[in-house]
């Protein structure tokens, strides 16, 4: 990660907690925790007012505070104090100067692109200019901060979880900090009491907050937020490294594979716990005939068993506790937290507005307070009166993303689309098969298309094999260089060429075939080779939402009968949306 | 008219063409207006029509240009489609309006009117295949890419040689091996017919698979299990053979759509020239 750690800095690293107290044994032979702290890490030294992460940003990698402090700033601060800026474009000259100029021949590169110097080092990826906040004083004054001191680590759930910084983390006074690669974080994990370490962080730090971001329970007084928070249980269920599976499960019958998911909670069990998931996906199903019916799908923020509890809770008289109508399952890798019913009947419903409550518990509610006579007035009125437009930030949607059509939401979860923000779709009905798409893809890249016109269908859609910039992109879990990073900025899965050495793991890793390995050749067409070996350069290669071109989405922009589309799947809203405008 | 059709506004498809259609019936209507003043004012209304027809040609033919700079935020494609789409069709009522009949009289004149009707006429065939082959093309088992289908057609001869090289040397494998000989692999290894590609049939589909059939009470189990996935196979290669003609007529649409306009914009700039030139004298 860093050319310039030393044994020095590494042995000096072994002396500081928590690296002191790490058991040398609980590491394999091919992965010690030198060279965990050797090739992942990298010291950073930092200046007062310099913003280590910021709010909103993916980032790979987690900081440990060697010395100094640095501050957690607890609210949303503006964009523009933090630097954010435009994403910068080539301009229309640029655009097509670079399209004039291109090679007759696909993926054609100059000697200096693929000769390594000095400044293609793995560090660089991460490296941007070095942000100082403005005015910090009065950020401090105006916004509630959090200071970390020594021995303290942040940004390891975004790291860990591969979603967006939670805070903005600003220096306060001048710092050393460790910064350590995720995958270098995944190893250290190994050591039990550091696993213990990040899960004790975690409730100190970021649980309350995490918490708090719950509609469900911006409410809250104070002191019952205490009582949720101790209460709260932590728990991952399925493999974080979930694509290893993946391909295995694709074989089995969509029943079996249904099957084979870990179960979170089953259909008929009482509801011990509210079920909120932190990242990752599951889905409710319910049992239908012999198999089980995909009802939602469920992703970070979303609740499961708050209908039935809030029925158990609702009812005047004590009954009979009312049974989980669905079961809740991981969808490769689910984490989650869980709070005791007792407490959510206590601390929580009290304090949750009816119209919050999902439509099932309002209707208990409406049901058991009103006499027969008065029910069948108000369904009439009901009846006439139409449904209101929910608020996605609203509670009564956070149960998960629902939708009338089963067969295509089953495949949706099926295929794990659900993880794609940006997936590709065609509706097949409005398709030529002209391949504009595929013709404009190439004209922005290097003359070679970055994905291929195939892809799984369903009914009328085809879902292409382009990359969809995944929530949960684990194409970057393994690469040893961390030449694919998500932009900061727009979340865009990305590859370093520079750094990149073609060793195919992120497309080996990819779960939907979306990255191509390709050989790099010079302008005459002739491939590039290593000194070494003779073998052809590779290099990774994937969509990368044309990014820098004017247009944005080339694919998109050139097909002629608004066949294609870039996608959000990981809520059903969108693409029901697209398809009510055919 | 191209602020009603641009992607951002969120109508549907059936809403979009509502509007679009009112918006051209609009812009129509105020230009057949304009022909009658210019008329009234005894000014010429062929100048007039034919202005707007040469402007309508040039605005039809960069849809072409747009289609190669796709790295310009210049409205995606498919808005330029519509707006060629509409704008056609407002061209084919000022050619009516232009023209003192259909095919114009003159050799070079009727030329310039057959390359306007056959251009109109190849774009509203292209606008009515480019929405009902697809649908034709999704209803079939697979989705091959054109690029692909070769190499498919090829997998086709390959696996078939293999289902007949598996069975055992008997008298009923003969009767299926010869049958294959002289019917089915001629078919596999023959390109597609341009009769075919003009109007795809199952009528080779029918015959080989009727022959097949006839063959049935030749063979014992086992065979007539080769010939069942034989008979499979000779529908799949159908499938792709349709999926090739349906594939090829587009392309090759939208070539030739594209030649014969490049064609009438040089004939029609040509055209402008000579009533400019004879205007002069």
């Amino acid at each position: 990660m860093d050319a310039s750690m030393s044994d020095a800095d590494v042995a000096w690293l072994r002396t500081r907690q928590p690296f002191a107290s790490l058991d040398t044994a609980a590491f394999p032979k091919s992965t010690p925790l030198e060279g965990i702290l050797r090739n992942d890490c990298r010291l950073m030294r930092c200046e007062p007012g310099e913003v280590v992460v910021r709010e909103g940003d993916y980032g790979s990698s987690a900081f440990l505070v060697l010395a100094g402090s640095v501050r957690v700033v607890m609210s949303s601060l503006p964009a523009a104090n933090l630097g954010r800026g435009e994403i910068e474009k080539l301009s229309w000259g640029e655009a097509v100067r670079s399209w004039w100029n291109q090679s007759k021949h696909a993926e054609a590169r100059s000697i200096d692109q693929v000769t390594v110097g000095d400044e293609a080092r793995v560090g660089s990826v991460d490296d941007r200019p070095t942000i100082f906040l403005q005015d910090f004083a009065a950020v401090l004054r105006n916004h509630e901060t959090l200071v970390l001191g020594p021995g303290e680590l942040f940004g390891e759930v975004a790291a860990m979880y591969r979603t967006p910084r939670a805070a903005t983390v600003i220096v306060d006074e001048e710092a050393t900090l460790i910064e350590i690669r995720w995958q270098g974080l995944r190893l250290l994990r190994r050591d039990p009491t550091f696993a213990l370490q990040l899960e004790q962080h975690y409730r100190e730090h970021w649980l309350r907050q995490h918490l708090k971001e719950i509609p469900l329970l911006r409410h809250l007084p104070e002191d019952c937020l205490d009582r949720v928070e101790a209460a709260t249980e932590l728990h991952s269920f399925g493999r974080i490294e979930w694509n290893a599976d993946f391909r295995k499960s694709q074989t089995l019958s969509p029943r079996e594979q249904i099957e084979s998911e870990p179960v979170v909670a089953s259909e008929g069990d009482y509801p011990t716990s509210l079920i909120v998931v932190r990242s990752g996906f599951a889905r409710t199903s319910r049992i239908h005939g012999s198999g089980h019916q995909t009802i939602a799908y469920l992703g970070s923020g979303h609740l499961f068993s708050l209908t039935e509890i809030a029925i158990a809770c609702l009812q005047e008289e004590p009954q009979r506790p009312v049974g989980l109508r669905q079961s809740l399952r991981a969808v490769g890798f689910v984490d989650t937290l869980h709070i005791p019913i007792e407490v959510v009947a206590a601390d929580i419903i009290p304090h949750v507005r009816r119209s919050e409550l999902p439509v099932e518990a309002q209707e208990f509610v409406r049901r058991s307070r009103t006499a027969p006579t008065d029910r069948r007035r108000e369904v009439r009125a009901r009846e006439n009166t139409k449904l209101p437009i929910l608020n996605p930030h609203d509670v009564v949607t956070q149960t998960g993303n629902h939708s009338d059509r089963t067969a295509q939401l089953e495949f949706l979860v099926q295929h794990r689309l659900i993880n794609g923000a940006e997936a590709m779709v065609i509706d097949l009905h409005r398709c030529t098969r002209c391949d504009e798409c595929v013709k404009a893809c190439a004209t922005t890249h290097d003359g070679n298309p970055r994905f291929v016109r195939e892809g799984v269908i369903h009914d009328r859609l085809q879902f292409v094999q382009a990359c969809m910039q995944c929530v949960d992109p684990v194409c970057m879990i393994g690469c040893p260089t961390g030449a694919i990073h998500r932009h900061a900025e727009t979340g865009v899965v990305q590859i370093q060429e520079s750094i990149c050495v073609g060793c195919g793991v992120c497309a080996a890793s990819c779960p939907y075939q979306n990255i191509r390995m390709m050989p790099v050749n010079d302008t005459q067409g002739r491939p590039y080779r290593d000194g070494k070996s003779g073998l052809p350069i590779m290099k990774a290669t994937k969509c990368d939402m044309c990014q820098s071109q004017p247009s944005g989405p080339a694919c998109v922009a050139a097909c002629p009968h608004d066949a294609l589309t870039r996608i959000n799947l990981t809520e059903t809203a969108p693409l029901l949306h697209w398809l009510e405008q055919r | 008219m191209s602020t009603i059709l641009t992607h951002s506004i969120s109508l549907s498809f059936r809403g979009r063409r509502r509007a679009s259609i009112a918006a051209t019936l609009a812009v129509i209507l105020m230009w057949v207006v304009g022909a009658y003043f210019v008329d009234v004012s005894l000014g010429r209304t062929s100048i007039y029509s034919g202005v707007t027809l040469l402007v309508c040609l040039f605005a039809l033919t960069l849809i072409g240009l747009r289609k190669r700079l796709i790295m310009l935020p210049l409205m995606s494609v498919s808005t330029w489609v519509q707006i060629h789409i509409y704008t056609a069709m407002f061209a084919c009522v000022a050619y009516v309006i232009h023209v003192p009949s259909i095919i114009a009289n003159g050799y070079f004149e009727s030329v310039l009117s057959w390359l306007f009707i056959v251009v109109s006429v190849s774009g509203f065939y292209g606008l009515y295949t480019s929405r009902t082959a697809p649908k034709r093309l999704t209803a079939l088992s697979t989705q091959v890419r054109y690029d692909r289908i070769a190499w498919h057609r090829d997998q086709i001869v390959i696996a078939a040689k293999k289902l007949l090289d598996q069975l055992p040397e008997t008298p009923d494998r003969n009767v299926l091996a010869s049958f294959y000989q002289t019917h089915v692999q001629p078919h596999f290894v023959s390109p597609v017919k341009f009769l075919y590609l003009m109007r795809p049939t199952t009528t080779k589909k029918r015959q080989l698979l009727g022959a097949l059939a006839d063959l049935d009470r030749y063979m014992d189990a086992r065979v007539r299990q080769a010939a069942g996935k034989l008979a499979a196979l000779i529908r799949t290669r159908d499938e792709l053979d349709y999926q090739y003609a349906i594939q090829f007529r587009l392309r090759a649409w939208v070539i030739l759509h594209a030649a014969m306009s490049l064609l009438l914009l040089v004939t029609s700039i040509f055209h402008a020239i000579l009533v400019l030139g004879w205007m002069g004298s």
